[in-house]
């Protein structure tokens, strides 16, 4: 089904309710003088839950597309843009007790906060070229603005001209790419662009000119998803930006840039087939993207291996996990693709707990070095064995929720027989636990000579730690409707 | 060769001329004077291409807009002249070769790939084809366009502005 | 369509040649008597201290930066302009959406107070 402009809106809820607050936001802003900082962020809480409301509720009945062509609706989709606003409600609510952003008035940051959402919501659900550059510009755009939030703090500036410089090189590759495929094709339509490839047989210099495409397309993909290589700008952005927006920008456009990765190779450059993509005569696409999903978790790890600051090190990490979840968008199967959304929703608890408890200590420390985390456990026992769930978490042990992810992962690759590639995945993985081990040992084994005062922790960090702690404990007994759920989602929109 | 031919040939020299020129030139300001010829060389191509609207859209936005706030930009920094525009890490061997690659490649793609052509076409004003388009089967991207820069403005008059507490 | 550019290339072209010729003819009509005094940059009769480049206010490239904003607002609206009237109400109102959404970023930066040249809170630092 192919709906027009004013029937779209039906399904459009929940962009209408996030554009809506925007707007809400900047004008209560600029009006309420006394009650903004406590109108702000209650407008933008509502605008994320009413959206997320909705994005459950929708019934869809079957994959349409909405706005002439513009975004295919379908349970891929929908999984993304469930993703998002949950992400968005967690930094929302990790924001708000946070030193670093209590020094900066946060009109705009709500502002800026709901409309990076709408960029990804609509990124989820793009069908079309003009579309998907578009909310990913709104999603980038917004990032730089949200990197360089504190201005008057050097690191922050230069995190944010990083951040635009690269942005800006990416996007124009990426762009490069789309105008090549256009030329082939005529056509701006993913749905048609495929079309079009399998109808003219791709042969001769095509080929070599629609592998062109993928690597060009691939940097702009590959840098919102911090990919080698195009993750130069990673650690320093990461380190630079607020802690709570450093977690926000390691989960929610990291998906984001996964969900429309997904989309272009696999709705655009593959011939659906049930089960199974086959991908389009003549180019070894994915072969590109295994290259770069290996060296991503490599050098993400090793990398990570020396690093003593913890924003640093978590940015590294949060490179190499996105080579795992990348080992499940290269496979062209349902499980692959299935495992790739289970890791991507357990990633996302265990990574934004894992910074939630960086921001937190900085909230009292005001440092991000590993040696002043030392005797951690004795100053703030919860905090530490917080802290040491995430991490075993992110490490893939059981009984913890990212155990599930790898598991999934791991399986999907070994189904296809890509065992080196699976192995490679696994070495990954022991070399992963030596520098999150380091940050434990830090915490709980070395003590300083200093007296344990017990560490400050506000109410609603305590509560939203526990809010993080309880998927990344419970998911692996509630495995069974996430699997279902994940399998329900893998129904990508093939065209009409 | 028609006139047709000789105009394009001059706006081809004087767009990448003035473009080497933006690079290579070691005071600031007379990079930016010669993007102003990049921008106008650009317009005239968009003409040669069909694209009126957007020949016109590239004037009024580049020249008129872009390159006024580059040259502001420039008057705030401290040194304007001998710059040495190279940081450290300059390689040039490496540079020359990843240049040289890309340029074969693009240009390789552009000369031997089959395009799907459209064949020859009645050139007529597209402005209002485009408006049509904006408020029919693009209006989503024309209403997003608005928020994108509702976000641009916001963060633009934010990032500049001295104080941190309004 | 291209032959009404040759328009626009006639008037570029006589604009160019209006300025060349004068400066030519200039050239070759005035005397040429150079002396150190010439040189110097005018300046109310004193001499020049130091070099002329000054660093510009701040305000004048967050006026530059609106502008920008508004001037691709208009590059948007001209072709709405030149079509809503034949696509009937629906397309006005879509276009009001448009313009709506970007009079929050006017009302923005105007409460906010970059639109003023100096702002009130700064003049007395």
């Amino acid at each position: 089904m192919n709906l027009g402009n004013l029937d779209s809106l039906t399904f459009f809820y929940p962009e209408l309710i996030l554009l809506g607050g925007i707007l809400l936001v900047v004008i209560s802003d600029i009006s309420l003088k006394g009650l903004r900082d406590r109108v702000n962020p209650l407008l933008t809480l509502a605008a994320l839950l009413l959206a997320l409301f909705y994005t459950l509720q929708t019934d869809h009945g079957s994959a349409m597309t909405l706005f002439e062509g513009m975004l295919a609706l379908d349970n891929f989709a929908l999984f993304f843009k469930a993703f998002m606003l949950v992400a968005g409600v967690l930094v929302l609510l990790g924001s708000l007790h946070s030193e670093e952003l209590a020094a900066v008035h946060q009109g705009e940051f709500h502002a800026l906060l709901l409309a990076v959402t709408l960029g990804m919501l609509l990124m989820a659900n793009s069908a079309h070229l003009v579309m998907l550059y578009l909310s990913l510009e709104l999603v980038s755009l917004t990032s730089y603005i949200m990197v360089g939030y504190l201005r008057s703090d050097r690191l922050s500036n230069e995190a944010s001209m990083k951040y635009i410089l690269f942005g800006a090189v990416s996007t124009g590759a990426m762009l490069y790419g789309f105008s090549l495929l256009y030329g082939m094709t005529g056509s701006l339509d993913l749905f048609a662009i495929r079309d079009a490839l399998l109808a003219q047989e791709v042969v001769g210099f095509n080929q070599v000119t629609l592998m062109l495409v993928v690597v060009l397309t691939t940097a702009g993909f590959g840098f919102k998803t911090a990919a080698v290589p195009f993750h130069f700008w990673c650690p320093d952005v990461y380190t630079g930006a607020p802690t709570p927006v450093t977690a926000f920008l390691s989960v929610a456009p990291k998906a984001a840039g996964f969900a429309i990765l997904v989309r272009f190779f696999l709705g655009g450059l593959s011939q659906p087939a049930g089960e199974q993509w086959g991908f389009i005569s003549g180019i070894d696409w994915p072969l590109v993207l295994i290259v770069v999903s290996v060296l991503t978790m490599s050098l993400g790890n090793i990398a990570a291996l020396t690093q003593n600051n913890l924003k640093r090190m978590l940015a590294y990490s949060s490179i190499a996990h996105a080579g795992y979840i990348l080992m499940g968008a290269v496979l062209l199967t349902g499980t692959g693709l299935k495992a790739m959304l289970v890791y991507l929703f357990v990633y996302l608890f265990m990574n934004l707990g894992a910074f939630f408890v960086v921001t937190v200590i900085f909230n009292s420390e005001k440092t991000f070095e590993l040696q002043d985390y030392n005797g951690m456990f004795r100053r703030s026992p919860f905090l530490a064995v917080a802290m040491s769930i995430f991490l075993l978490s992110l490490i893939g042990i059981p009984p913890f929720a990212g155990f599930l992810g790898k598991l999934y992962i791991f399986g999907a690759v070994i189904d296809q027989g890509l065992y080196w590639f699976a192995v490679v995945g696994a070495l990954n993985a022991a070399v992963a636990a030596f520098y999150y081990m380091r940050i434990m040992k830090h915490m709980i084994l070395e003590n300083d000579d200093r007296p344990p005062t017990p560490l400050q922790i506000s109410p609603l960090n305590r509560a939203l730690l526990v809010l993080l702690l309880v998927p990344n404990i419970l998911l692996i007994v509630f495995w069974s409707p996430i699997d279902r759920w994940t399998a329900n989602s893998i129904t990508l929109f093939g065209g009409l | 060769m028609s006139v047709t031919d000789i105009v394009f040939i001059l706006t081809a020299i004087v767009t990448v001329g003035s473009a080497v020129v933006v690079v290579v030139s070691r005071s600031l300001i007379y990079s930016v004077f010669s993007l102003l010829f990049t921008f106008f060389g650009v317009a005239v191509l968009y003409v040669f291409l069909g694209a009126d609207f957007l020949a016109g859209a590239q004037v009024l936005i580049y020249v008129g807009g872009i390159l006024v706030l580059l040259l502001f930009g420039v008057m705030l920094t401290h040194r304007l002249y001998n710059l040495n525009l190279t940081t450290e890490r300059f390689q040039p061997i490496a540079g020359t070769l990843i240049a040289a690659a890309v340029f074969a490649s693009i240009s390789l793609a552009a000369f031997k790939t089959k395009w799907k052509l459209v064949g020859e076409k009645e050139l007529e004003p597209t402005t209002q084809q485009i408006g049509e388009a904006f408020l029919s089967s693009y209006l989503l991207p024309f209403e997003i366009a608005s928020v994108l820069l509702l976000v641009a403005l916001i963060g633009a008059a934010m990032l500049v502005r001295r104080r941190t507490d309004v | 369509m291209t032959l009404q550019f040759a328009n626009v290339l006639v008037f570029l072209g006589v604009g160019a040649l209006f300025i060349f010729v004068n400066l030519l003819i200039a050239s070759l009509i005035r005397p040429s008597k150079y002396s150190e005094e010439k040189l110097i940059p005018y300046e109310c009769g004193e001499n020049p201290v130091g070099s002329p480049w000054i660093k510009f206010n701040i305000r004048f490239y967050v006026f530059a930066l609106i502008f920008i904003i508004f001037d691709v607002e208009v590059a948007f609206l001209l072709p709405w302009a030149v079509v809503f009237k034949e696509l009937g109400w629906i397309a006005f109102i879509e276009g009001l959406i448009f313009i709506a959404i970007l009079v929050v970023g006017l009302a923005y930066v105007w409460a906010k107070g970059d639109l003023q040249w100096v702002r009130p809170e700064e003049r007395y630092e």
